[in-house]
Formats: structure tokens, C-alpha cells, sequence
């Protein structure tokens, strides 16, 4: 194969659009990139309609509007914002800076009222967006410039993949609230998980990540705030709704995501066939079984069983003041088990004794010498046992670690 | 027949594990012993995961009340086990256990001292 040759002609792209381009980028380029292998540096049509597109339509995605998201879905092909009435002009950033202030606060307030756009199709949800809408045809004629919600065109970040929808994140507002209602209020994690309408994992994470955060303030390390600002200004975002302001009085908060989805289990993926006899009750617990026999039913292995239990609560016909109370009653018992998983804790915690040594520290757990029996043979005493072969070297052991605790 | 609190030897080749063991002084290492007091895995293990000091740790299983027993009916320790167990209280500390204890509070409180320096900042203001 012969080595490929450079293009002769290749300072006629640069000279061919000398406002398109930045003017010393592509030279600069060029001395530093004598090795370029670049087959064809000459103004096709491709490369001429892009820079037609990037200097028209395409310039403006480039300062993202203020509590938007920035996606190509939201404009049309000659660069009109879609869902903007006729008459909207994008604010200079001249104008930006002169109403500063003002136009922080606004933003923070269509957050709040705009929950809009974020795709989850839930009564609440549709009811809230009601609220809204009646809120901007009030308001809509005094606030001209005022952008509508976005809808689910906007959200989409690729126009080719219609399907493909940017999904909302939870915001800033949002993460502090539910650390503050599980690290300060003491709740558990399925409670603010169903009061929020996020999932149980992602509390955990939210709870995790802000103690790391809290953690690094205090220890004086510095936080990527702009980006994290900047991020979120982007992409559609969950608002809090405090409940606590005098006007969101009688709102919930918006649901975030579902939250009592089932989590598909390794062994339910292969197809069964079961032959059940007529007479026979085939239940969920049944169901469970045929897969693996230490699979739980579904309805154990949902995150909120008790969710659940309360619609049939409602089926079943009992009072408001009857299903408040069983609903107590299993609260109560579900914090006497943690209460007592936490005594138990700290009980073990009491049995061992830490000595700080200079490199490591020495750890001295209180064991019982009685437990190895009568007859000083029992596997349950302490320590390397005597007259037993050691079984590693046996069939079916395995070595490699299985877990990591984290 | 003297009665010695010793360390017994067991694991593999590079990963010790001791039996903290009261057997007569005569008998061989690794033979049956009167009594496990305890276990000593003396390879440092990563810090835990609630740990926040983050220091490595070499965990240590003891009977202390029977360990106090023996040593009060005369069983003599080893120089390695007289250490763990001046560690616990049991015995005076003969190999330098408290100093090095006084040197980690010093580099503690040294460590604690330099992590704020925004207090001392606002006092020097306050004062200003």
C-alpha cells in the first residue's frame, strides 16, 4: 500500500472562510499538525452548510437560555424556539446582566411552577401541571416574555431518536430536602422514599453522597459548584415543592419516578412452563417457588410492601381512623425491630475493645472460652481448631472473595 | 510444670494466625493445649467501612476474664502475648505499649489542631 499523500490545496480551507472561522485556530493547527493525516481539507458542501448551520440555527445553542434545557429538539430548522409564542425575543446578555437579580429570582420561580415537561404521566402530576397552566394564562398577559413549559419535544436531545427522552434528574432543592428529612428527621429510608416519590435506592444514594459533601465542607475542601450549577441548569430537573411555603399549601411533591417497580430477579429471567393441577391454588408465593426455591413472592420483593397493604386496606372497607391506626401498628413494629437491630449493634460494638497502636490499631473482640463444649471439639470455639485437617484444599471451596464491604 | 500463655502458629506459609493458647512451657508449639484462650491474626486488615479515623486494625479474640485467671494462678506469659495483654489491662505494659499510646494522642491532637484553621482565622478577626 503506498503511504497516503497530503492534499496540496490545504490553505484554501483556511482562506476560503475567514469570518466562518476562527481565524488563528485552524493556522495554529497546522503548524502543530505537520503529521496530519486528513485525506480532504477543501470546502465541500457538507463542511459549507455545517458552518452555515453553526453561524445560524446553531448559534444559539450555544448560550443555553436560564432554566432551560439546551437541546437541538427544541428548535426548528431555521432556529426558532418551538414552543415560544411568535413574538418571543431571546433576552440579550445585556439585558441579562441589567435584571440580574430579577431574572434569578424568576427562574427559581418557574422552576418551582414548572415541573413541566418532565414526562411522567401520573395523575398528580397532570393535575399539578393544570395548576400551572391555569397559573400562566393568568399570567400571560403580563408576562409576555415568558417562556411556556417545555413539552416532550424539547426533551429530546437527539431529533433523530424520537423515543429517546432526557429523563429528569433530582434537583439541588430536592437532594437537600430528603438528606435533611432522613439525617436530621431521623426517617427511614422507605418513608421518604414514598413521601418523595423516589426510589429507595436512589435516597440511599442522595443520603450517601450528601453526608460525603457536608464532610468535605467542613473540612474546607472546595466543591465544583458552577459545574454542578451548570449541569443541572440543562437537563430537566425534579423541583421541591416545600411544603412548608404558604404557597404550596395543599400541593404534594412531585413524583420522581416510580417507585414500586419490581426489581427483575436473576432466576425469573428464564420461561417456565409448570403443570398445575385444576383444583390447585397456583398462587404468587407458588409462582415464586417454581422459579427458585428461596425466591420470595412478588409481593415480599417489592420496595414498598406496605404501600400495598394499605390499598387493600382501603379495598377492604375500613375506616379512615381504623386503616390510620393498623397502618401505626405496623410502623410501630417495623421501629421496634430497628430499634432493636440497633441495640444489638451497639451491644457488639460495646464487646470490643480498640487499642491504637502506632501503624495499626489493635482490636480485641471478647470471646468465651466455653464455647468450644464439653468435650473441646465443638466448630463453634474460638480459634484454629486441634486433630481437624484444614478443608481448603477440598472439592467446592471457594477462594476467590465473594463480596466487598463497602 | 511451669505454665506458659503462648502463642500457637497456625495458617498457611505467609499468612500467620496464632491461637493464644495456656499450655505447659515443655510441650511442643503446636500441640493440644489446656486452654484457646483466644485467637491473634496479626496481618493488618483494611479499615472498615464505618471506620472514619481509616487506620488498619489486627484483630484480636480473648477471653479476658479467663486470661486475668490464669495469669493469676502463675501462668507466665510470653514477651508477645505480655504485650497483648497489657494492652486489655491484665498486666503491667512492659514493651513500650503506653508510650507509643501517648506518641498517637499527641499526633492526634496535633492532626486535630491543624484541620480548622477557619476558627483560629476568626478569632484572629474577632480579636482585630
Amino acid at each position: 500500500m503506498p503511504p497516503r499523500l497530503r492534499c496540496p490545496n490545504l490553505l484554501c480551507a483556511t482562506s476560503c472562510y475567514p469570518s466562518i472561522r476562527p481565524s488563528s485556530l485552524p493556522r495554529l493547527a497546522r503548524v502543530s499538525r505537520e503529521f496530519s493525516q486528513t485525506s480532504c481539507q477543501r470546502a465541500t458542501l457538507r463542511r459549507r452548510k455545517f458552518y452555515e448551520w453553526l453561524n445560524g440555527p446553531g448559534s444559539l445553542l450555544k448560550e443555553p437560555i436560564p432554566g432551560s434545557t439546551n437541546y437541538l429538539g427544541a428548535y426548528d430548522k431555521y432556529g426558532n424556539l418551538v414552543r415560544a409564542r411568535p413574538g418571543w425575543t431571546r433576552k440579550r446578555p445585556g439585558d441579562k446582566k441589567a435584571e440580574g437579580e430579577k431574572n434569578d429570582v424568576a427562574t427559581i420561580e418557574s422552576e418551582e411552577q414548572t415541573p413541566a415537561g418532565q414526562e411522567i404521566i401520573d395523575e398528580l402530576e397532570m393535575s399539578v401541571r393544570r395548576d400551572e397552566e391555569k397559573k400562566n394564562d393568568a399570567r400571560a398577559a403580563e408576562q409576555d416574555d415568558k417562556l411556556p413549559p417545555e413539552t416532550a419535544e424539547d426533551l429530546r436531545p437527539f431529533p433523530q431518536n424520537k423515543h429517546f427522552r432526557s429523563q429528569p434528574v433530582l434537583s439541588e432543592e430536592l437532594r437537600e430536602a430528603i438528606y435533611q428529612r432522613v439525617a436530621r428527621d431521623g426517617m427511614s429510608v422507605s418513608l421518604v422514599s414514598v413521601e418523595f416519590g423516589v426510589s429507595n435506592e436512589r435516597v440511599g444514594a442522595v443520603v450517601r453522597l450528601k453526608q460525603m459533601e457536608k464532610e468535605w465542607i467542613a473540612q474546607g475542601k472546595k466543591l465544583a459548584v458552577p459545574y454542578s450549577k451548570a449541569v443541572l441548569a440543562m437537563v430537566p430537573t425534579t423541583p421541591y415543592i416545600n411544603p412548608s411555603l404558604p404557597e404550596n399549601k395543599g400541593k404534594r411533591p412531585i413524583t420522581h419516578e416510580a417507585i414500586n417497580d419490581l426489581i427483575v430477579h436473576p432466576a425469573t429471567r428464564q420461561q417456565l412452563f409448570v403443570p398445575v393441577s385444576e383444583s390447585r391454588h397456583f398462587t404468587r408465593v407458588d409462582a415464586g417457588k417454581a422459579f427458585d426455591n428461596d425466591l420470595l413472592p412478588a409481593d415480599e420483593r417489592i420496595p414498598h410492601p406496605e404501600l400495598v397493604q394499605a390499598e387493600r386496606d382501603i379495598a377492604s372497607g375500613l375506616s379512615i381512623e381504623e386503616r390510620r391506626q393498623l397502618a401505626e401498628e405496623r410502623m410501630e413494629k417495623e421501629q421496634e425491630r430497628r430499634r432493636q437491630q440497633e441495640s444489638k449493634r451497639l451491644e457488639e460494638l460495646k464487646k470490643v475493645k480498640t487499642v491504637a497502636g502506632r501503624r495499626w490499631d489493635f482490636v480485641f473482640q471478647d470471646v468465651n472460652v466455653e464455647s468450644v463444649g464439653r468435650d473441646g471439639r465443638s466448630p463453634k470455639g474460638v480459634g484454629w481448631r486441634y486433630g481437624f485437617p484444614h478443608e481448603d484444599r477440598k472439592k467446592g471451596q471457594v477462594k476467590i472473595p465473594t463480596k466487598v464491604e463497602a | 510444670m511451669v505454665l506458659r500463655i503462648r502463642l500457637a502458629r497456625f495458617g498457611k506459609r505467609h499468612s500467620p494466625f496464632y491461637n493464644i493458647v495456656v499450655a505447659h512451657a515443655r510441650t511442643a508449639r503446636n500441640s493440644k493445649p489446656l486452654e484457646v484462650l483466644g485467637t491473634y491474626n496479626p496481618i493488618p486488615q483494611p479499615p472498615r467501612p464505618g471506620d472514619t479515623n481509616g487506620r488498619p486494625w489486627k484483630e484480636i479474640m480473648l477471653d479476658s476474664s479467663r486470661a486475668r485467671y490464669w495469669v493469676g494462678v502463675g501462668a507466665q506469659p510470653s514477651d508477645t502475648v505480655w504485650r497483648l495483654l497489657s494492652m486489655v489491662g491484665i498486666l503491667e505494659p512492659k514493651f513500650r505499649v503506653g508510650q507509643i499510646k501517648n506518641e498517637v494522642i499527641k499526633a492526634d491532637s496535633a492532626a486535630k489542631s491543624l484541620i480548622p484553621p477557619r476558627t483560629t482565622t476568626a478569632a484572629a478577626t474577632e480579636t482585630a
